[in-house]
């Protein structure tokens, strides 16, 4: 458990100073409202006593001042602290969160795409993003009130060594030890199998989900829809089951903690009553204790249904270890391969491919034959080939996305345009600049004006500064095409590769952008793959796959 | 590959939005969630009755243990005699956990109910959308709804529903003691009572912005980071993944920023809630003091007791108690609101099949007619305009019909609609003279779609009966033969073995084995040999000219040559219009 936690740990307390002060402030908060409980408990009974000894007309004085001052002060302080401790624990929180997710980016971005394919898909993304949210509350929720439970227990029991008796002492640190078991320690260990095959179950039934819906045609045609929903019906309840028997457990314990407290708060009672009699212990004193140790409910309170999720926050976080162990391995992504061919011995070529051989595992080779080309600078070249002719590999191959099977490939640094479009929820200039940083505005403008995107943008009341939303909805399919196809053109590589450039742009304008592509970009190697010769970006010489 | 597909992730971390029709006004969602409870009500109460239980309990602990003590300390009884009370103390302390434990128990019980209502509910409303209307939205975004926004139901059925009932009676029930004691006492908490309103609302309007803001937080950090994994080949390519984290960063300080601002006055209610129960606290010790001492000639002082000073006392953060666990459960309130919301828009913005027109059990030909039948442009917008304005064609038993023409022409509709997945305007179809739908026909998609478990899990999905042979043989007839003997177990290995997947044709292939399994008499495909490899082709083409030969009724859109010219006749289908096709065929 630790050792999979231990990364995340590391990164939490990487911020130290500010966990214990938030720490710091909760502990003030509990001791304040313990206190104040506490001592208008021996505050009352004190004046009980005394005003017993008034009515029978003993001469008897309080000291009113300071305890009144006290109880003020601890009402007042624990509102404060109260106060203070959320804001600045939130803060904490908030901190936390963007720590764990630029920390995990870091490590996925460099993880090179080859080895991230089991890592794509909507599955995969949603199930990173709750397994990040599940190391959120890591501190808030389970550190620190673990360790605050613990630190005030120890305190109460110290008091109660001291003021009563050392028995006394030895009795409650009993109870409480067990208590402190029972919400602990005893809820994961009852929980944490259940919590991690929850999350496994979770993923089952929503790819079982899809698979309805994706069938549901076929289902229904079948007259199967209604048999397999009850099915999908009777998996949910098994996993609502599993759920409700955690959150139940969880409940039992926290019941069984809070008994046990309130166990300490009899023993406390009883023996100090024994105390009592045999005069070793004031009457007012004799209360302190046991409400100082009803206080306690509270702090012991939040750790049983924290400790419930321990598990399933173990389980999040070796699926993120997991993920991210690649990085370990390779510790730079930066693509130095293809360029390869800076030295002045490769001759003139700008690309120069030997043999060419691509597979995905032991699968038939992509290519129906080994490809060799090679290319100087100026030349342009275009492949076709039908979906699942090996196209797009050939293409990553060129651009040193994946190693090849067999053969080699070298050339000097590509500007690499690939099959799909991925434009960031940022603005526009964020994007085209993500292809060259040092670009001015005119440039960014020049390459607009090429996929005749300018215009629509210089209507646009934010001009560059437009807000591409997230998954594209401000731009059409071919919008979106011409935007990511004007990014690549901003690259001062001198090596371009164009993977099905023009999908969604109709005839006439591909032809336009084809046109001042040839002007733009003459004297550079540009190598387009499409389907069909029409759909690629010019050139004279084609090769079918 | 997963870019594109990997947006429907995108709805998830917004939170609230998702790509299907936009939430509710709030009202109806809390309208929707109160007839839940309703529904439920038996066990929300009886959730509540046992918190209120273990209230009462707590009541009686704290007037056991002011007993004691006062026995103790004033009555100087001995240690001895005070053991009945001890044992009490201890009875009171065992019925209170077992009503605590009772009550999550109960709390979990109450919200699966729901739950599964619930999906209950939606896979109704799926039956009654059909697959046409389901597709709208991604299959993402259904398992989304189905699992994750209902389990955000949760918490507001078993947590924050009772507690609800806890904080409105279990003051009232101290407060009613609390009097009984000592009037003034009682009267500190009560000034406090007709706050308790205002409280609620306090507590409600900081723990629902606090919501709001720290879950927009982490809906934009999330969204802010997925967009970077998304994009990773992107950033990668263009060496750009150390800005993007270092934007990464700056975003969240600038969320972090905002979100502090708005949460410094948000903490403020539970800070007056905090306030509240301190200061009463402090009143009634201070009250008591003085009063046990005789400084207060005024009402019940002069009878105080350190029982019921000291009782008074210790009930004093119990009155506040329910109220400070109810502000703790305020965020499932938020949440359940927030996926109640997508749970009803889905429910309701869904539009059913629709009646379907049931033709009198007709003429002489029992195969598949369709009379003077009309329909709208998809659903939604555009459905008055007509994509079919009363057509008629029919397919005789046996027969093998083929629609022709360009994409979006309306082949998919017709056959739709064959299939009783969508519902004609007006018109009549009739399927072997019951309405579409009523007996179980075979359908190929456009898209083939794999379960993920053995080639004979896969067939058996639709045809539960179905033998290994038969399985075997379907699996043989489409040609899936050589793949199947390279696998360890044939039919009882995985589909996906190693990682390995199946290509388009070959999963189509499967799709179609599935058909011959089930042995239809009517069979439906939906463009069955597009963009696949010619050895897929070849083999679909044999084995619907098979089907054909066994007195299937077939009725398929394509081009493809080979399969037109298997057709007894051939449609041709162009905005709305049927034509005989040019190749041949007739056209009645």
């Amino acid at each position: 458990m630790i050792n999979a936690l231990r990364p995340w740990l590391r990164l939490i307390f990487h911020r130290r100073n500010r966990l214990l002060i938030g720490a710091f402030l909760i502990l003030l908060t509990l001791l304040a409202g313990i206190a104040l409980l506490a001592l208008s408990g021996w505050f009352i009974t004190k004046t009980a006593l005394v005003g017993l000894l008034i009515a029978m007309g003993v001469q008897a004085t309080i000291e009113l001042y300071l305890p009144g001052s006290a109880i003020r002060l601890f009402a007042v302080s624990r509102t404060v602290f109260r106060y203070l401790e959320r804001i600045y624990n939130h803060e904490t929180v908030l901190r936390l969160l963007a720590d764990i997710r630029v920390t995990l980016f870091k490590h996925l971005a460099l993880v090179p795409r080859s080895q991230r394919s089991p890592m794509t898909g909507a599955q995969w993304l949603s199930r990173l993003l709750t397994d990040v949210d599940a190391l959120d509350t890591l501190y808030l929720r389970l550190l620190a009130p673990t360790a605050l439970a613990a630190l005030v227990s120890v305190g109460v029991i110290i008091l109660a060594a001291a003021v009563f008796s050392v028995q006394t002492g030895v009795l409650v640190a009993a109870c409480l030890g067990l208590s402190f078991v029972v919400a602990t320690g005893a809820v994961y260990m009852g929980t944490h199998s259940l919590a991690q095959t929850q999350s496994e179950r979770q993923d089952t039934l929503r790819s079982q989900l899809v698979q309805h819906i994706e069938g549901y045609a076929e289902l229904t045609a079948a007259g199967r829809a209604r048999n397999h929903s009850a099915l999908l019906m009777q998996q949910a309840e098994q996993l609502t089951s599993e759920q409700c028997s955690i959150e139940a457990r969880a409940g039992w314990h926290l019941a069984g903690s809070s008994l046990l407290i309130n166990l300490a708060v009899v023993v406390a009672l009883w023996m100090g009553f024994s105390l009592y009699q045999q005069q070793m212990l004031s009457g007012p004193v004799l209360v302190l204790l046991p409400i100082a140790l009803l206080g306690l409910g509270e702090v012991y309170g939040v750790l049983p249904d924290a400790f419930s999720r321990l598990g399933g926050t173990v389980a999040a976080a070796r699926r993120l270890n997991r993920d991210t162990a690649e990085s370990a391995e390779h510790g730079d992504v930066t693509l130095a391969k293809t360029t390869g061919l800076a030295t002045p011995e490769n001759g003139d070529f700008a690309v120069a491919v030997d043999d060419l051989q691509l597979r995905h595992g032991d699968s038939q080779p992509l290519l129906a034959r080994p490809l060799s080309i090679k290319l100087k600078p100026g030349e342009w070249l275009g492949f076709t080939g039908r979906s699942g002719s090996g196209k797009s590999s050939l293409a990553d191959a060129l651009s040193g996305l994946i190693n090849p099977s067999g053969g080699s490939v070298n050339s000097l640094p590509v500007a690499y345009l690939t099959q799909q479009t991925y434009l960031f929820d940022d603005t526009l200039s964020m994007n085209l600049k993500m292809a060259n940083p040092e670009a001015s505005d005119a440039d960014l403008w020049q390459v607009l004006d090429l996929v005749e995107m300018g215009d629509r943008f210089g209507g646009e009341p934010a001009q560059l500064d437009t807000w591409l939303g997230s998954g594209g909805n401000f731009l059409s399919g071919g919008e979106a095409r011409r935007i990511a196809l004007a990014r690549v053109l901003l690259s001062p590589a001198t090596v371009f590769v164009l993977d099905e450039p023009f999908t969604g742009v109709d005839k006439a304008l591909r032809d336009r952008i084809c046109c001042r592509l040839e002007q733009r970009l003459a004297g550079r190697t540009v190598i387009s793959l499409a389907h069909s010769v029409d759909a690629l970006a010019g050139g004279t010489a084609t090769i079918a796959l | 590959m997963a870019e594109p597909e990997a947006r429907n992730a995108s709805a998830l971390n917004n939170g609230g939005t998702s790509d299907s029709s936009p939430a509710p006004p709030g009202a109806e969602v809390k309208q929707w969630l109160k007839s839940l409870a309703k529904a439920h009500s038996k066990s929300v109460n009886s959730t509540a009755v046992a918190g209120l239980f273990a209230g009462f309990a707590t009541i009686v602990q704290m007037t056991l243990l002011a007993t004691i003590i006062h026995q103790g300390l004033v009555e100087k009884v001995a240690l001895t005699a005070l053991t009945p009370y001890f044992l009490g103390l201890l009875a009171t302390l065992g019925v209170r956990a077992l009503a605590q434990g009772w009550q999550t128990t109960l709390a979990s019980r109450c919200s699966k109910q729901v739950r599964q209502q619930v999906r209950q509910q939606l896979n109704d409303c799926w039956e009654a959308t059909g697959p046409v209307n389901l597709n709208q939205s991604s299959a993402g975004t259904h398992s989304r709804e189905w699992l994750d926004h209902v389990d955000a139901l949760h918490g507001y059925f078993a947590r924050f529903l009772p507690q609800m009932l806890i904080a409105t009676l279990l003051p009232l029930m101290i407060l009613a003691f609390v009097f009984w004691l000592d009037w003034l006492a009682g009267l500190f908490l009560l000034l406090a009572a007709p706050l308790i309103p205002l409280f609620m609302a306090l507590v409600g309007m900081g723990a629902e912005s606090l919501n709001q803001q720290h879950f927009q937080t982490v809906s934009r950090l999330s969204g802010q980071f997925l967009d970077k994994v998304r994009g990773l080949t992107t950033l990668q390519l263009f060496q750009q993944t150390g800005p993007a984290s270092e934007v990464l960063q700056q975003r969240s300080d600038q969320y972090r920023f905002i979100t502090m601002k708005t949460l410094r006055v948000a903490f403020l209610s539970s800070a007056v809630l905090e306030f509240f129960s301190s200061v009463a606290i402090a009143v009634v010790a201070m009250y008591v003091g003085f009063g046990l001492l005789g400084y207060i000639d005024f009402g019940p002082a002069a009878d105080l007791t350190l029982f019921s000073g000291l009782l008074a006392l210790l009930l004093a953060p119990e009155f506040f108690q329910p109220l400070r666990t109810l502000s703790q459960h305020y965020h499932d309130r938020a949440s359940a609101l927030g996926a109640g919301a997508e749970i009803f828009s889905r429910l309701n913005a869904s539009e059913p099949i629709g009646p379907r027109v049931h033709p009198a059990p007709s003429q002489d030909s029992p195969g598949v007619m369709v009379q003077d039948v009309s329909v709208g442009f998809g659903s939604g917008f555009g459905k008055n305009k007509l994509l079919f304005d009363r057509v008629s064609f029919s397919v005789g038993r046996g027969q093998a019909l083929a629609l022709t023409g360009p994409s979006g022409g309306g082949k998919s509709t017709l056959l739709n609609m064959i299939a009783g997945f969508i519902a004609p305007q007006s018109g009549a179809i009739t399927i072997f003279d019951k309405a579409p739908g009523q007996q179980a026909f075979g359908w190929l998609g456009q898209k083939g779609f794999l379960v993920d478990g053995t080639w004979a899990d896969n067939l058996r999905l639709t045809a539960p009966q179905a033998s290994d042979n038969d399985i075997a043989a379907a699996l043989e007839q489409v040609g899936l033969g050589p793949l199947l003997a390279e696998r360890a177990d044939g039919i009882h290995s995985k589909v996906m073995e190693d990682g390995q997947g199946l290509s388009g044709g070959q999963s189509r292939r499967l799709s179609l084995a599935r058909i011959l399994v089930a042995d239809y008499d009517l069979i439906l495909l939906d463009e069955p040999t597009a963009a696949l490899d010619a050895e897929s082709e070849q083999h679909i083409v044999q084995t619907l000219s098979k089907l054909k030969q066994q007195g299937k009724t077939l009725v398929f859109s394509s081009h493809h040559t080979a399969l037109l010219t298997l057709a007894d006749r051939v449609l041709q289908v162009v905005n709305g219009r049927l034509q005989a096709a040019p190749e041949g065929g007739h056209y009645d």
